[in-house]
């Protein structure tokens, strides 16, 4: 790090991707000396838009859309022009924000800050319900009900189908956004997707975290390498958005760690990385002597997930969740009186049974229609739940409301 | 007479600004945006509160005469809320505000959080115009004209006991936060300050290298070079407080210990 790379504003700083930090020798440091300034969203994105190589690869929700996002990607970004520094705010250099991927963090910062946490303004009915929902939703969970939405992510790559030079990449095209490969012969087979459904998960803001030199389980068929913490009895924790990178690994058959492969030939007389020799046992062997970890010759693939929460791309509130997209029990019902007394002045229908606007996402993915009327969202057997909660009891709270089990009100009780 | 003519021409003048200010109207600069394809890119949102941000609206000549109690009741009796703002998003960034002097950028107001969290419109719009009938256009209510309605430039001299607009901001805000203890109290918890151009101040021979440049920053920076050698972003790893069973170390991070063959 230098201090231009954060500070440059001319948008012409680079680093050269060979070289360790240094900046590119293309670059006209002077030039860009003389014009340094805050630090922006295309300051920032440089680093962190090209997670895992590239636009938006592994953080689904940060890509470089986001240095001019449209309004409706970001409503944050491109309604308001908010730079990341003004959430994410610094004192003494040190920058707010807990990332799920990576265990360093020096403050946080979660929507309350601006938003407190009763931010539906007003008092109407749907204010009060939605703002008893705070507590235990995340704001994402509803208010970025898709990632990727305005460009495109990897969900799957597949490190132990590298390697292969006869195979041709197939080209896939996910709206606007084509040609995406399917294969590359130094990175395996890759699994490309758009404007994405996440995975929910109770999450009370702590990471379960496998780290360097760490065993696992590797006779699990899948091995959690970031997971979140949080359960449906932990009053801390708020069910979640996540998008789930998958991809197969190498771990070392006798010490169970995760293997760390040498890829980038250091130089002309590199004889093991991986990038130029296409040889694993090399390339294990040479990164993990320069991790300082034993290593024992073998290994095997397995499959592992990392957790990465979604957190930006918050769309316009017209394209939060409805009621109706988690609470399928209400698409029965005609009026209030499964819980209140009925009041005829309540429009039942508009405030329950409305579903979200998604016409944005047409031609981003090809079941809008399907995704519009999707319920049970969330999934909340998933989460913990029997079903819907209005039938079934919440997590802390067992009211009366499954009509079915009005008689029997022990049952309605979900230990 | 000459107090009146002073008068004539200031809303002359002020009639004249709205004018120039109103010209190039949204739905224009939209089109051009269409039409343009190398055009800046804005946020249309923001846009939106800037330009409302540089309009000078006629000034409120009489308030009513009216004490808080009285007001906040009668206000509650209207039962206005934040559903009857014209606008729940502002940015702070008249052109009064910067007739001195202009250090600092403009402050994000989140109008609506602000009237939803205290719940009484009094709090803020401490008084009103005298007459109902010219204020309705800029406000969707005469009990609720925008802080510049009144407050302007500091020190004017037909209305010395009124506070500029700065000052009003100021004085509004601080001690609220203060009161409340919810909010920012400092210069940059609301502000970003502004950089100085750096052109004259930066001294580098043609075509310098990296180090050199570090060099010159660090002539004026040290304090700041000194805290980033103590920051994640140049450590490459830190407190790892949110992460089960190591929230007490500090070794984690990408540089260390993260897992990260992607």
């Amino acid at each position: 790090m230098d201090c231009l790379v954060c500070h440059d504003t001319t948008g012409t700083y680079k680093k050269s991707p060979a070289n360790a930090g240094w900046p590119d020798d293309s670059v006209d440091l002077k030039f860009v000396a003389e014009n340094v300034g805050h630090s922006s969203r295309q300051s920032c994105g440089n680093c962190h838009f090209n997670g895992g190589g590239g636009d938006a690869i592994k953080h689904a929700d940060m890509g470089s859309n986001l240095a001019q996002p449209h309004p409706e990607c970001d409503v944050h970004m491109g309604n308001l022009d908010f730079s990341c520094s003004e959430c994410h705010t610094t004192r003494q250099h040190r920058i707010a924000g807990r990332s799920s991927s990576v265990a360093a963090a020096e403050g946080v910062v979660s929507c309350e800050d601006c938003h407190s946490a009763t931010p539906h303004l007003g008092n109407s009915l749907l204010d009060h319900h939605l703002n008893k929902h705070s507590a235990s939703i995340d704001c994402n969970t509803c208010h970025s009900p898709v990632y990727a939405k305005c460009t495109s992510t990897k969900t799957w790559w597949d490190w132990s189908k590298a390697g292969d030079k006869q195979r041709k990449p197939v080209l896939q095209d996910l709206g606007d956004v084509k040609g995406l490969p399917d294969y590359h012969v130094k990175k395996g087979e890759f699994r490309w997707q758009r404007a994405v459904q996440p995975d929910y998960s109770w999450f009370n803001g702590s990471m379960e975290r496998v780290i360097l030199g760490d065993a696992v389980d590797t006779r699990a068929d899948i091995i959690a390498l970031t997971a979140p913490v949080g359960m449906r009895n932990d009053p801390n924790a708020r069910i979640t958005p996540f998008k789930i990178m998958k991809g197969v690994q190498a771990f070392d058959a006798l010490h169970h760690t995760l293997l760390i492969p040498h890829l980038f030939p250091r130089n002309a007389d590199d004889s093991t990385a991986y990038w130029k020799h296409y040889d694993w046992a090399k390339s294990f062997a040479d990164g993990m002597n320069a991790a300082k970890l034993p290593y024992s010759g073998d290994w095997l693939w397995k499959e592992t997930w990392t957790y990465w929460r979604v957190e930006h791309e918050v769309m316009p509130a017209t394209m939060a969740l409805t009621c109706v997209q988690c609470h399928s029990s209400l698409q029965g019902e005609k009026t209030c009186d499964r819980c209140h007394q009925d009041s005829r002045h309540v429009d039942f229908k508009q405030l329950a049974h409305k579903t979200t606007d998604f016409r944005f996402l047409e031609g981003k993915r090809n079941d809008v229609e399907q995704l519009t009327q999707s319920t049970d969202y969330i999934n909340f057997k998933n989460l913990g739940y029997k079903g819907d909660p209005i039938i079934h009891g919440g997590r802390f709270k067992q009211l009366p409301m499954g009509q079915v089990d009005k008689l029997n009100t022990t049952s309605v009780i979900d230990k | 007479m000459i107090q009146q003519l002073f008068r004539l021409k200031i809303a002359l003048l002020v009639v004249l600004s709205i004018m120039l200010m109103v010209q190039p109207s949204l739905a224009a600069i939209e089109t051009v945006a269409a039409q343009n394809d190398d055009v800046v890119w804005t946020a249309p949102g923001q846009e939106k509160a800037r330009q409302r941000a540089q309009q000078i609206i006629p000034m409120v000549d009489k308030v009513k005469e009216e004490g808080p109690i009285r007001r906040s009741q009668r206000l509650h009796a209207t039962e206005l809320s934040i559903k009857d703002a014209k606008n729940t998003y502002f940015l702070l960034d008249s052109p009064f505000i910067k007739a001195q002097e202009d250090h600092y950028g403009p402050v994000r107001f989140n109008h609506g959080q602000h009237a939803a969290a205290s719940g009484d419109c009094s709090i803020c719009h401490h008084l009103r115009p005298a007459d109902n009938s010219s204020y309705i256009g800029d406000s969707n209510h005469p009990e609720t004209v925008r802080c510049s309605a009144c407050h302007q430039q500091a020190f004017h001299p037909d209305y010395p006991e009124r506070l500029g607009l700065k000052a009003a901001y100021h004085q509004s805000c601080t001690p609220c936060h203060q009161q409340q203890n919810k909010g920012p109290v400092t210069c940059s918890g609301c502000h970003l300050n502004k950089v100085p151009e750096h052109k004259q101040l930066v001294k580098l021979p043609e075509k310098p290298d990296a180090l050199q440049v570090t060099a010159e920053c660090l002539r004026c920076h040290e304090d700041e070079a000194n805290d980033m050698l103590h920051t994640a972003h140049w450590q490459w790893r830190g407190p790892s407080g949110h992460t089960q069973d190591h929230s007490r170390e500090i070794r984690h991070g990408k540089g260390t210990t993260a897992l990260n063959n992607y």
